[in-house]
């Protein structure tokens, strides 16, 4: 699965969640799961509580973190595709 | 014969309220930091002398209802935002609301102490989630390193380890349902002892044929002495484990491992009381934010030890110098 540079994501309702120390908790009502979530993909997290595209999301991350948008765009790419296999994301 | 007026929903106490239609004494006890008037005598929660101030919690008896009872949503049970409904078959029907009423509607001639399981049970748990708080399920002690909590599945030996630390001069908290409670002192626990053995979980789980018994079966701890009445600093919750290892006659040291991570928050969750009246209520995002605030709080254990009856006395001290070696002694002036 690829993400397009047009595609709108965000969270998927149903989540609840916890910031616990440096991470924020995540649990699934429906599937019963816990995730925690640390560093970027805390912040990932952050970023989706409203609804961004995926170009905007690489741009804002670019921004706060030492990495290029090409080392971005991959790592993501492959961090959302996990995300929407658990059922965490939402895509548009 | 049994009179009951229709009435619509939510104006029960307008009728109970009425003098001369229903006799109802005013027997005053506290459990979990509430005051609780009851017009059902319920011998085993702790008496509340005070007379001043309103109570927090009323429970009325209703005149009895012939069966059937009501089917609810869920078969035997409906969660709403302040409103939860239990229809036990054989035994009443239970109607809680926002955190400060419950009703009951009993069959004709059930023995009221069936009707008790169900009501300090079930009941009372879905009125600790309308107040928003934690209702672990297990059991609690007090300690000169603060309150303990003893989670874990069924046969893990909560009961019979809260048990032994009162039987060695602790004072117990709580031995069934431990309400945490966050306040302006932080973390605690609420006291409540039911001192009563609730082998109604079964039914809980899947319902219960018509005409099915239930079995009390009760202990009884002396409450003056052995029954912390005040609420304590939260410092531990310890999930009891089994190892898969084999008997043997030599002492084999329990495991004390720290719960970390996410894990954390799961094991709170996990261990929720009756977690399933929580779903309707639309307060899981404030339990769940609670778990985080415990867990960072708090200390969280995972124990395993062998499953050795015998050796329940030195478990007791392994705890004690696990606590004493980790934790410090909490001085008074902190209490306050």
């Amino acid at each position: 699965m690829r993400f397009g540079a047009e595609d709108k994501l965000s969270r998927v309702p149903n989540l609840l969640s916890t910031e616990l120390d440096q991470e924020t908790v995540l649990m699934s009502i429906d599937a019963g799961a816990y995730y925690g979530l640390e560093g970027p993909a805390r912040t990932i997290w952050e970023i989706l509580e409203t609804p961004v595209i995926f170009l905007m999301l690489v741009q804002r991350l670019v921004a706060e973190y030492n990495v290029t948008p090409e080392k971005c765009g991959a790592d993501l790419q492959e961090f959302l595709a996990k995300m929407e296999r658990e059922g965490l994301l939402r895509v548009e | 014969m049994f009179w009951r007026p229709e009435l619509p929903e939510g104006e029960y106490t307008l009728w109970i309220s009425m003098p001369g239609r229903l006799q109802m004494s005013l027997n005053a006890y506290c459990a979990y930091g509430l005051r609780i008037h009851s017009g059902l005598v319920c011998p085993e929660l702790p008496v509340y002398s005070e007379e001043a101030g309103d109570p927090d919690v009323v429970i009325s008896l209703l005149p009895p209802v012939p069966p059937p009872l009501q089917a609810l949503e869920n078969g035997y049970y409906e969660v709403r935002p302040g409103l939860f409904r239990l229809s036990v078959p054989g035994v009443a029907q239970f109607r809680v609301e926002k955190g400060c009423r419950i009703l009951i509607e009993p069959l004709p001639d059930v023995p009221l102490e069936r009707v008790r399981l169900f009501l300090l049970g079930s009941a009372l748990g879905a009125l600790l989630y309308q107040r928003g708080l934690f209702p672990l399920h297990g059991s609690a002690v007090e300690t000169p390193w603060g309150a303990m909590i003893f989670v874990g599945a069924q046969g893990e030996g909560k009961s019979t380890l809260a048990a032994e630390f009162h039987r060695k001069g602790y004072r117990l908290l709580s031995d069934d349902v431990c309400a945490v409670a966050l306040g302006a002192q932080g973390l605690t626990i609420l006291p409540a002892l039911a001192q009563i053995r609730l082998c109604a979980d079964a039914f809980e789980r899947i319902g219960a044929p018509q005409g099915s018994h239930f079995h009390v079966d009760k202990y009884m701890v002396p409450m003056a002495e052995g029954y912390c009445p005040d609420p304590m600093p939260l410092r531990a919750v310890h999930v009891l484990r089994h190892s898969d290892s084999e008997n043997s006659a030599s002492w084999e040291a329990p495991a004390f491992e720290l719960i970390l991570g996410f894990q954390r928050v799961q094991c709170l969750l996990e261990n929720l009381y009756r977690p399933h009246y929580l779903k309707g209520q639309g307060t899981q995002g404030d339990l769940m934010r609670m778990a985080g605030l415990i867990a960072q709080k708090a200390t969280l254990a995972a124990v395993t030890r062998r499953r050795n009856p015998e050796e329940i006395e030195r478990f007791v001290g392994f705890l004690e110098s696990a606590w004493a070696e980790r934790f410090a002694v909490f001085s008074p002036e902190k209490r306050n």
